[in-house]
């Protein structure tokens, strides 16, 4: 009995995925939300939905931590685009991204699009398929760290 | 509601990181973007996490976050007259052509109603019907649906647009120039508000139905001008004779003069000059003018004829504004 009430609470719970070995990835999703308060003034909530709309501008926060007892090294963080969201920036984290479905990486500023005639064309947020950091030094036993990016809802 | 953690990274990154600006772009998508993710689907991420700790490579899953995305309703109504639209007094099924489109992201119905005395013309058109057109953009009244609100409300596919023509009529009384606005709206047949609010359970899929930045209904304005054309006659002529005097004596020529003037903003189609040679005078043939350019008496290319009673010109449309002098002779028998 005792088990299965573990079970049960374990899955009403949405906490971090655990792996077994070492490091914890927590991803959450917020939506901005713009309100006009009493004076006026903007303010920028952020709420974790459950539902939204197309256009709503979502942050993705991902948190990491070596549970471990070996610092991690070569940590790389991967998250591909959903397709219903577009790219829109990743604050100053300053990510690889990839634009062909994470085949070539490298800074959006670096990556460019094939066009018809042999041209090219600088890449844009909107065309994000994949973004990654790569972590220069390891992840310390316990360190942790937070990441984010910003897409639109298409 | 949760406020988000802000912070940053306490590593290094490749190549730097500092502390995340949550609060960079202001940017507010104040327009309804195209239809967008289809309502009821659910967009799922994840991301994974790879390092070395000594025995090579391992590869971790965060947990997935899913997001279902709701019905946004949204709608908007486009005047498809490149102007103002001509009509004349007492005009009936006078057409006007609006286009309706889902800006949504879900199939929605949308009930259609018109405006005709918002004011801002000079008259009010009386509406009379309101036809879903079959797909060929033109207006007819046998192929075309006829539209009966809460019977036949069109239902729009995301980014789906009917072509809607609004009938009616233009009051007898109106002059020439006056204009007369007609407004359609479309609103969605869920519900219509403010931008945000939203109806619980009603969305596409499963989710809520929530009012787009259109508040859900729209509507757009058509205008037909009056114009009116009148056309007036005036006819003179003038005696010589050998004598030259003008007295009519057997012998002597008469030359009509006809001038037709067309005021107005309109014009005036198939217009035709038509005068009976009088008793007792003879047409002199050859004689017809237009604008002082001879016409020939046969019934041919030009616009002149004699039928042996009567000369005939048509002068075809004539814009308000124009006039016409048509002249011809005769002989005093």
């Amino acid at each position: 009995m005792r088990t299965v009430l573990f079970l049960l609470l374990a899955a009403l719970i949405p906490g971090p995925a655990f792996a077994a070995n070492q490091v914890a990835l927590d991803n959450h999703v917020f939506v901005e939300r713009v309100l006009t308060d009493a004076e006026g003034k903007q303010r920028i909530l952020l709420e974790e939905p459950k539902v939204v709309v197309p256009g709503d501008r979502l942050v993705f926060v991902l948190n990491y931590r070596n549970a471990g007892a070996q610092p991690a090294d070569k940590f790389v963080i991967t998250n591909p685009m959903p397709s219903a969201v577009r790219f829109a920036d990743a604050g100053d984290t300053r990510p690889f991204v990839s634009i062909d479905g994470g085949k070539q990486w490298g800074l959006l500023s670096d990556l460019s699009v094939p066009m018809e005639g042999g041209t090219r064309r600088a890449a844009q947020p909107a065309d994000v398929t994949h973004i990654r950091w790569a972590f220069q030094n390891p992840i310390p036993v316990g360190g942790t760290g937070k990441l984010m990016f910003r897409g639109v809802v298409k | 509601m949760m406020i988000a953690p802000v912070g940053g990274a306490k590593h290094r990154l490749l190549p730097s990181c500092s502390t995340i600006a949550l609060l960079a772009a202001l940017a507010l998508p104040m327009q309804a973007e195209a239809a967008g993710t289809r309502a009821g689907s659910t967009i799922s991420n994840t991301a994974s996490a790879s390092f070395d700790t000594g025995a090579g490579t391992t590869t971790v899953d965060s947990n997935r976050v899913d997001l279902l995305v709701d019905e946004l309703l949204d709608v908007t109504v486009d005047s498809s007259n490149p102007g103002d639209v001509p009509t004349t007094p007492g005009a009936t099924s006078q057409v006007l052509t609006f286009s309706v489109t889902n800006n949504g992201n879900g199939v929605e119905a949308f009930g259609l109603t018109t405006i005709a005395n918002a004011g801002g013309d000079n008259y009010d058109p009386v509406v009379t019907q309101i036809y879903l057109d079959n797909g060929d953009g033109l207006f007819d009244a046998g192929t075309d649906t006829l539209y009966t609100p809460g019977a036949n409300d069109p239902s729009l596919n995301p980014d789906q647009g009917v072509t809607v023509f609004v009938l009616a009529t233009t009051p007898g009384s109106v002059a020439d120039g006056n204009r007369g606005i007609v407004s359609l709206v479309a609103a969605a047949k869920t519900g219509t508000g403010d931008p945000g609010d939203s109806f619980a359970g009603q969305g596409e899929g499963g989710g809520d139905a929530v009012v787009g930045s259109t508040g859900a209904d729209g509507q757009d304005a058509g205008t037909f001008v009056v114009s009116a054309a009148t056309v007036t006659l005036v006819k003179s002529a003038v005696v010589t004779n050998s004598l030259s005097t003008a007295d009519p004596i057997p012998g002597a020529t008469i030359t009509y003069t006809i001038v037709a003037t067309v005021a107005g903003s309109g014009s005036v189609g198939g217009l035709a000059i038509t005068d009976d040679i009088p008793a007792d005078t003879s047409y002199a043939p050859g004689s017809i003018t237009l604008g002082g350019s001879a016409l020939t008496d046969a019934a041919d290319a030009d616009a002149g004829n004699y039928n042996g009673t009567r000369i005939n010109v048509a002068l075809g449309t004539v814009a308000g504004g124009q006039t016409r002098t048509v002249t011809f002779r005769t002989t005093i028998d």
